[in-house]
Formats: C-alpha cells, structure tokens, sequence
C-alpha cells in the first residue's frame, strides 16, 4: 500500500503532467500567447467580482460564493480534462505513454493530479471573497466549521467531475465526445433531474433523498442549519461519499485503459495495417 | 541481445503474426520488410510491450517483454509510424518530458536533451515550438525523443515514410551511426533498396510468417545462387545463346526475340571477359553485356505473393 502510494504520488514520473497543465493554462508566451487575453479578461471579472462582495458583504452569506465555485469548479474540470487521455490517442501520443516504463495508474494518477493542482488554484481564488463574505456578513453568525465543510462539498465534488472526465477520455476515441457525455450527465444530474422531481409534485422535503448526492442540495441544508448544530446527514457524509467515488472512478479508468485489446479497439478506421 | 522465440498474434478469427523466431546482436540493424498487413507493425507492437503476444514471447538482454514489460520497456526506444508530438511544447521541453518519464537524473537531463539533439542534428532547433519543425525534423525529433534514455534496442516503424530524398539519407547516415553505437536497430519499411544500404539483416514477412531472415547478401544469394550475364545482341540471339551454352562456365543460356540473351554463369571475371570476346570474334552485334545482380526487391518479390491477412 506505501510502496503503490509511492509510486503514484512520489515517485511517479507522470506528475510532469503538473508542469503541462500550468503550461497549457498558464504559460501566455509562444503559442500559448492568446492565454494572456483569457487570463487578464478572467482577472477583470474576478477584480470586480471582489468588489461586489466587498460592497456587499453584510448581505452575502458566504455559502452562496460557495454555490458559484461549485458552478465554476464543474465547468472547469470537464474543460481542462476531456483530452487528458482521448487527446493523446488523437495526438497519437498515447503509445509513446504506453511503451515508455510508466503503469497505466501512473498515467491515471498524473493527469489527475495536474488537475487537481489547477482546480486548487481556482479554488484558492475564490477563497478570499468567501472569507470577506465570511468577516462581512451580520445577519446570521458564521460557523467556521460549517463554512469548511461548504469548501470540502465543492472540492471533493469538483474531485468527482474531473475522475469522470479522466473515465470518459479514456472509454471514448475522442475528447470532445468525453466532453459532452461529461457535460450532459452533469446537466441531466444537476439540473434535468431535481426539476423534474419538483415539476411531478415531489415536496421539496422529499426531494432530499434523491438529491442526497446534490452538491447544491447540500450546500442549501449547510445554510439552513443552524449554525450550532452537529453536521448530521449533510455535508461530511457527502465529503467521504464525493472521496470515495473519486477513487472508484479512477480505478475503473485504470481498469479501462487495462483491458487486453485496448490499443486495438482504437486503431482508426479504415487503417488495415497490422 | 533480442531473442524473438514464436511469437504469435491472434485477433479473434485472425492470425497476425505466425509465430516467428529471430536473433538479433548488438550492432545489428535489421530491416523487416512486408506489404501493408503482413504483420511488421503487430510484431513490432508486441516487441515494444504494447501489444500483448497470444504465444511465444520476446527476450531482451534478459529481460521477457510477458514476464517483466517494464524492464523491457527501460531498454527500448520505440518511433511509431506517425509523428506522435505535443504541439503545444518546444524542442527541448517534449525532450525534457520523455527524460522526466524515463527517470534520467535531473543534474544529467540537460547534458542528455544537448547530445541528443546534436547526435540528431536538431541542436539550432532546442528553443523552437515542435509544430514549426519541417517533416524531416520532427522524424528526427521523434528519434531524439527515442534515444534520451540510451535505449539497447531501438524498434523504428517506417521512419523514412514521406521523408524527402535529403531527409531520408540523413536519416539512414544516423541509424548507420546508431548501429555503430552498438545499438540493436530494428527498421521497418518498404523503400528497399535504402534498407539494402545500411541494414546488416533483413527479415521478409508475409501473412505474419518470416518467409527469410538474415544477412542481404545471404538472402540474394538463395534466390540467385548463380550469377545472370545478359547481353543485348542486335540479329542472331538464338545462335548466340547456342554459341554461349557450349562455354564451360556458363550454366544455361536463354534468349528472347528481343534479342537478350540470359546466361547463367559459373565463373570468374576472367571467364566473364572471354564469354564477350567469343560473342564479337563469332560476328554477333553486341550492344551491351552486363551482370544482372539480384536485388532486396528482387528477393522480396519472388519470395512473396502480395497476399494479406
């Protein structure tokens, strides 16, 4: 188990996937350039969203920031890593991955952790119009407890969006394909579903138990709670749920690219070679 | 040193590769030839551990590409028939990334991304975007890429396919100078006469059965046990090739009504000289005399059908 954690996390030469995502995101020279007009736009918008919240704080609870980073969060994830594996086979960079002396977990494994590093960096941002929120707002006293456990909602659940992703890269011949499928359980869980539940006449007590995985749900009974209360049935349970199911993802994606034929089953059409 | 013990690739109902068998030494560079589907690039596949053999298995320097994929992968420098770059990377970096995978130590990457390039003639192009190389230098890259961890046996599938003529004798002056390396090169393509230049052996598939394997001159030699002489000769082939078969270096003699005559010859220069100066003092017009020396392509044509899996 220590070694395996070693060779995923440590000693796992597929981190450089860190590197490509800060490059690939980051990077605003070269071809990289049109980065520069995304970033200083997303700066703008992030500089004035502050300022909302500044003028405003005495008004916003900071959970609801914490539903807009879930949103954003959600949307990120499937953007950054629908090509993670999908790509590579399109780039036809996959086998050199394959026959250089990395595991299939390894490979996994990196590509979600360069994920994990960009999402942390979204995440960091909106840290600090939450904690203003937080300082800010009079009309109900802030659990810090509570508001934590509204951060861990969003991370983990962004952590569950990404490892889908990485799943469905890996089980499709093309990124943008992983993308929709990606986008469209998202929507059908998110949206589609819960209205559909409240459009049949379900109460929105009862709505609860199908929605139990909802990350907004949860948030909602976050804000509800009272701010003394213990955790109960929202929001830690939800955390190790949203873990575990990461982890779960993950292994089937390793379990995916594992399967006896794998390269076969994407040789592009029509190429009759051996 | 790789041995290759009957490996053997199925597919449902197909049979890619029959199990076939060779030996290859340091310093070797083997050129394996066959039609599209004949089960180079399957074999190749299941050499570089990406495809798993049904039977059989593949041994380098100890190492069994079943038992211990990761050992064999270490020692391998695989080039793909296609590009397979980042687009988004310079020069140096897509080097960097491969050196990061392989675990070359951080202190000695830089001296390896640098000798590499150089070795592959790239050294002006460390600081450009890979998608700004020409064909010939992104072939090269990628061969770059595949020496960054000093690999023992380099597996290059069709690397000179599109190359310009100018590319492409680059490329064969650098795989001659990885053989010298003593690296085991295993090339597959189908311009033959350029693999006849610099491989020391070949291997000739066909419906993934190995149909010949070993030295060019070898191989030539099976098919063509006996030198061929063939003069051109303006009226009177069939007395000539009469006159001719009464020689006692010559083996057979044949003519067509163009006026060509095959000899098939058993004998030194001396004899081949004093064939010509029969042919002139008995009065034949002779237009041309000269050896038709069997080639790689001779070779794979008579061995072959075209047929595919």
């Amino acid at each position: 188990m220590k070694k395996r954690f070693r060779d995923l996390f440590i000693d796992n030469p597929m981190l450089v996937e860190m590197t490509r995502f800060r490059r690939r995101f980051l990077t605003v020279k070269g071809t990289q350039s049109a980065n520069a007009a995304v970033l200083t736009m997303l700066l703008i918008i992030y500089a004035g969203f502050v300022l909302v919240v500044i003028q405003n704080c005495a008004v916003i609870h900071p959970i609801i920031l914490v539903f807009l980073e879930i949103t954003v969060l959600t949307i990120f994830a499937p953007m950054m890593l629908y090509g993670s594996i999908a790509g590579e086979r399109e780039k036809r960079t996959w086998d050199l991955l394959l026959a250089a002396p990395v595991t299939k977990a390894q490979i996994v494994a990196g590509k979600f952790m360069g994920a994990l590093g960009a999402l942390a960096i979204v995440s960091l941002f909106f840290q600090v119009p939450i904690l203003i929120a937080a300082i800010g707002y009079d009309e109900q006293k802030i659990s810090w407890w509570k508001l934590i456990e509204a951060e861990l909602v969003a991370f983990t659940f962004a952590l569950d969006v990404c490892a889908l992703t990485i799943l469905f890269s890996a089980r499709v011949k093309r990124g943008l394909m992983a993308l929709g499928a990606v986008l469209g359980i998202l929507v059908t869980g998110i949206a589609i579903i819960p209205l559909f539940l409240s459009s049949v006449g379900m109460a929105s007590s009862t709505l609860d138990v199908p929605c139990y995985l909802h990350p907004y749900f949860v948030l909602t009974h976050l804000v509800e709670r009272d701010p003394q209360s213990p955790s109960g049935i929202w929001g830690v349970p939800q955390i190790l749920v949203y873990v575990a199911l990461a982890l779960v993802l993950l292994a089937w994606t390793e379990n995916t690219l594992n399967f006896p034929e794998n390269e076969v089953k994407f040789i592009p059409k029509g190429d009759k070679n051996a | 040193m790789l041995e290759v013990k009957n490996l053997r690739k199925e597919y449902g109902g197909l049979t890619a590769v029959k199990g076939i068998s060779f030996n290859l030494n340091p310093g070797d560079i083997f050129g394996f030839i066959g039609s599209n589907g004949a089960g180079k690039t399957t074999t190749i596949r299941m050499i570089s551990t990406l495809l798993e053999p049904t039977s059989g298995t593949a041994i380098l320097n100890g190492a069994d590409v079943r038992k211990d994929p990761m050992a064999v992968r270490r020692m391998i420098g695989y080039m793909p028939d296609f590009f397979g770059l980042y687009d988004d990377v310079k020069v140096w970096e897509y080097l960097d990334f491969f050196a990061t995978i392989y675990k070359v130590p951080v202190k000695e990457r830089a001296t390896v991304i640098d000798s590499v390039l150089e070795l592959t003639n790239l050294t002006v192009k460390k600081q450009a975007f890979v998608q700004s190389l020409s064909r010939g230098m992104q072939q090269r890259l990628c061969l770059a890429r595949c020496l960054v961890h000093d690999p023992s046996l380099l597996l290059l599938d069709e690397p000179a396919s599109g190359l310009d003529p100018r590319a492409r004798a680059e490329l064969k002056e650098l795989i001659a100078e990885l053989g010298r390396m003593g690296k085991i090169v295993i090339v597959s393509s189908h311009i033959l006469p350029e693999l006849a230049d610099f491989c020391n052996t070949v291997g000739i598939i066909e419906r993934g059965e190995l149909l010949a394997f070993g030295p060019v001159d070898k191989i030539v030699q099976e098919i063509q046990p006996h030198r061929v002489l063939v003069a051109n000769i303006l009226e009177k082939a069939d007395e000539a090739s009469h006159v001719l078969s009464g020689l006692p270096s010559v083996l057979n003699s044949a003519y067509t009504d163009d006026g060509e005559v095959r000899i098939e010859f058993a004998g030194d220069f001396a004899a081949q000289a004093q064939i010509l100066t029969k042919l002139v003092q008995d009065g034949f017009q002779v237009t041309a005399f000269r050896e038709d020396s069997a080639d790689l392509e001779d070779v794979f044509l008579r061995l072959t059908t075209g047929a595919v899996n």
